[in-house]
């Protein structure tokens, strides 16, 4: 009885997040899923048509294909992103005076809201009068070549978002650095007494030891690219000639813009499974170079 | 013992939090704020305007409410499109509210979820002869009323006549063709040592204003089928594309207007000389009189095109749209301030602070809008142009959003010579021809 009136208790102490739950979660994912099989535009019941938005997307050669493209090429990032991080969080871990200042200024730039970045980055990578291209110019001019126009230029857009989003590194480069503080200081004296170097204790005893952090850097990344939305939303709303219509800013105009509610949980569904994917390609990977202490073999 | 006593605290303590919270929960709802007086209905409106606007738009409802007693209407400002959808799929709309993208009225009409103003518009004695042309029809989806326009938006040329001395170009006369546009765009653009531009001729203006000063067409008016690839359509792109090749190309003119500051402000390209002319809107003279007073310009009717002079003085409209939800508690009510939009006094009061075009003609001819600030001179060219048989607007589709992005694009890819524009234009049909069919199922 008592058994029975403490499960009671705890069932009603958990029920806000149980119905926050079935409620906010659950069933609209549900809902979404059964949507995405209908013709649904919001004002009006949805109507059963099968795999037709599935099929819709998948032969959109206008729209749904080069949005993924254009997706899939800021994947580029990642490898650039980890590269420049670990780099700087290898310099900010040394032991120099004045080393909180450059953590601080470096970290400075992630802690902006995106909106905010956005809009400074407009005028910074303004083809006029922007910053970058007052100091490319005066480069270039020796070679008789010119800056390129970057968000008016539909070669340079997808660039110039990526060069925007490694300034703002800092966040990742924070993990790191914290990770770095972790190598255990034995596992280098050891290394040093065999005669490693700065090069080799840094690939054989650093990179291993921080690899758990640099995998889950990559797949946040992954998560993240494939949502990738804010700063074309701000900054060029697709253009020019939807250089820049990624996966998500796609998924919003077919589902505030054109009303194509069923369309866009389609996208949302396959949005779902290409994350799916490509975290499985990377977990499968890590086995090989993922490396976790207290784990034998 | 103890243990026992302490642990039978917890266990009530733990009730009583249960019961309050559903007591919160529960009565929360119920201490909604009702009327005070049983006799005054209340009103919501969401509105689209923010800020000055917003302030405009607060003048004209308290006068309705100060002559209304029994209606009170409270506004709320700045509400965005998506959140009035949300609210009609929630079953609890306001009972008025503004479309900011016009486009949105088809597709609301067309799946049911506007009331039709019909009988209210045949009951109230206001008679469609005293409606300027292009305002009601901006209200009407498969021919029957959805909406109450209150204001329209009128555009026109304006140029600046420093530049056009400086171009060696009389600054009385502005270009009355859209070849001899084209002519003045080339003379007015100017080019700093590099060859990049300093001010450019003619600012590229809303492709959609182009294609209905060709008399172009957007929609089979017999079949409500989309035409996008018209032959005017195409004439008209062409125009477009050359107006883009004698300023320098895609990439300059981009590279160029990329640096153009807020429009609503001191940085306002035109009033800093970065452009000698622009087809613009009605709002623009009071704007140029507050945040430029200096600046010497004029007001003129969009340029026609030389092979069509039936098309003289095109203009394209907007406007204000106010519409009432099919599911309206008091749709008596909300009509009563929609007519109330409608009377001369409602419309100067709004026009003078909001600076729109009267939709109703008889208001158009009110001296008060036409004399006394500076502004108002400019503002009474295009209160004329709005007049002109050639204004034209987008005709209400349910794929409006869409079709127009789609024209868009496809003015990108002439833009930068990616495509033709009838290859464009052609693309832009297929799919959105295809679009209407799908919607028509």
């Amino acid at each position: 009885m008592r058994e029975r009136q403490r499960n009671l208790q705890g069932w009603l102490f958990v029920s806000p997040w149980l119905v926050g739950f079935f409620l906010f979660t659950l069933y609209p994912i549900l809902a979404s899923l059964y949507y995405s099989f209908c013709d649904y535009r919001v004002l009006t019941p949805p109507r059963w048509v099968g795999l037709a938005n599935y099929v819709a997307l998948l032969t959109d050669r206008d729209y749904f294909l080069p949005s993924l493209w254009n997706t899939l090429f800021m994947l580029i990032e990642l490898p650039l992103a980890l590269i420049i991080g670990l780099t700087m969080a290898l310099l900010l871990n040394h032991k120099i005076p004045g080393i909180g200042i450059f953590r601080t200024v470096y970290y400075l730039p992630s802690i902006m809201p995106v909106v905010a970045v956005a809009v400074l980055w407009l005028w910074v990578l303004n083809p006029q009068y922007g910053l970058l291209n007052a100091v490319l110019s005066t480069l270039l001019a020796p070679f008789g070549l010119q800056p390129p126009g970057w968000l008016a230029d539909p070669k340079w857009s997808k660039p110039a978002f990526i060069m925007m989003d490694l300034w703002a590194v800092g966040g990742s480069v924070v993990i790191y650095l914290a990770s770095l503080q972790n190598v255990p200081a034995h596992l280098y004296e050891a290394a040093e007494i065999d005669g490693a170097g700065a090069w080799h204790k840094t690939l054989h005893v650093t990179l291993p030891m921080i690899s758990p952090v640099i995998f889950y850097n990559l797949i946040m990344g992954v998560i993240w690219t494939f949502q990738y939305f804010t700063q074309t939303f701000i900054m060029t709303q697709g253009g020019p000639q939807n250089s820049t219509l990624f996966y998500a800013l796609y998924l919003f105009y077919n589902a505030f813009r054109d009303f194509r509610m069923g369309r866009a949980c389609a996208m949302a569904w396959i949005l779902f499974i290409l994350t799916l994917i490509a975290t499985l390609i990377v977990f499968r990977t890590s086995a090989r170079w993922v490396y976790y202490e207290g784990e034998r073999g | 013992m103890r243990r026992r006593l302490f642990s039978l605290s917890i266990m009530r303590i733990n009730w009583l939090l249960f019961a309050i919270s559903v007591a919160v929960v529960l009565v929360l709802p119920a201490c909604q704020r009702k009327p005070s007086d049983p006799g005054v209905v209340h009103l919501r409106a969401w509105t689209m305007w923010g800020g000055d606007e917003a302030e405009a738009f607060q003048v004209v409802v308290d006068e309705f409410n100060r002559t209304h007693p029994h209606i009170q209407v409270h506004n709320l400002a700045a509400v965005e499109d998506t959140k009035i959808i949300r609210a009609i799929v929630a079953n609890d709309p306001p009972e008025i509210f503004t479309l900011r993208e016009p486009g949105y009225l088809g597709s609301l009409a067309g799946n049911g979820a506007l009331l039709c103003l019909d009988d209210y518009f045949k009951q109230s004695g206001l008679k469609e002869s005293d409606y300027a042309p292009g305002s009601l029809s901006q209200c009407r989806y498969n021919g029957k009323l959805y909406a109450m326009i209150y204001l329209m938006d009128c555009f026109a040329l304006l140029w600046n006549k420093d530049a056009f001395r400086e171009a060696g170009l009389d600054p009385e006369r502005p270009p009355k063709t859209l070849s001899e546009l084209l002519e003045y765009a080339r003379k007015l653009t100017k080019r700093d040592a590099n060859g990049r531009i300093v001010r450019i001729g003619m600012m590229p203006p809303d492709p959609l204003i182009i294609i209905s000063a060709f008399g172009g067409q957007f929609i089979d008016p017999k079949t409500g089928m989309p035409t996008a690839d018209h032959p005017r359509n195409i004439e008209a792109l062409e125009w477009y594309q050359q107006l883009i090749e004698v300023q320098g190309g895609a990439e300059e003119v981009n590279a160029f207007q990329a640096g153009f500051g807020q429009e609503m402000g001191i940085n306002n390209p035109f009033l800093v000389g970065k452009v000698a002319m622009m087809i613009n809107g009605q709002w623009n003279p009071y704007w140029f009189q507050r945040y430029g007073p200096k600046v010497r310009y004029g007001a003129a009717p969009i340029p026609y095109p030389d092979q069509y002079p039936e098309r003289k003085n095109p203009t394209w409209l907007g406007g204000n749209i106010f519409c009432i939800p099919v599911n309206c508690k008091h749709p008596k009510e909300a009509w009563e301030f929609l007519r109330w939009t409608q009377t001369v006094e409602a419309q100067v009061l709004f026009a003078s602070t909001m600076h729109g075009v009267p939709n109703i003609l008889a208001a158009r001819k009110e001296r008060s809008l036409r004399e006394g600030e500076p502004w108002k001179r400019a503002f009474a060219v295009f209160m004329d142009v709005a007049n002109s048989p050639n204004a034209s607007h987008f005709p209400p589709t349910p794929i409006t959003g869409l079709y127009q992005y789609e024209i868009y694009s496809a003015v990108d890819f002439v833009r930068y010579g990616t495509k033709t524009p009838a290859q464009a234009l052609r693309d832009v049909q297929k799919r959105v021809y295809r679009e209407m069919l799908f919607w028509r199922r």
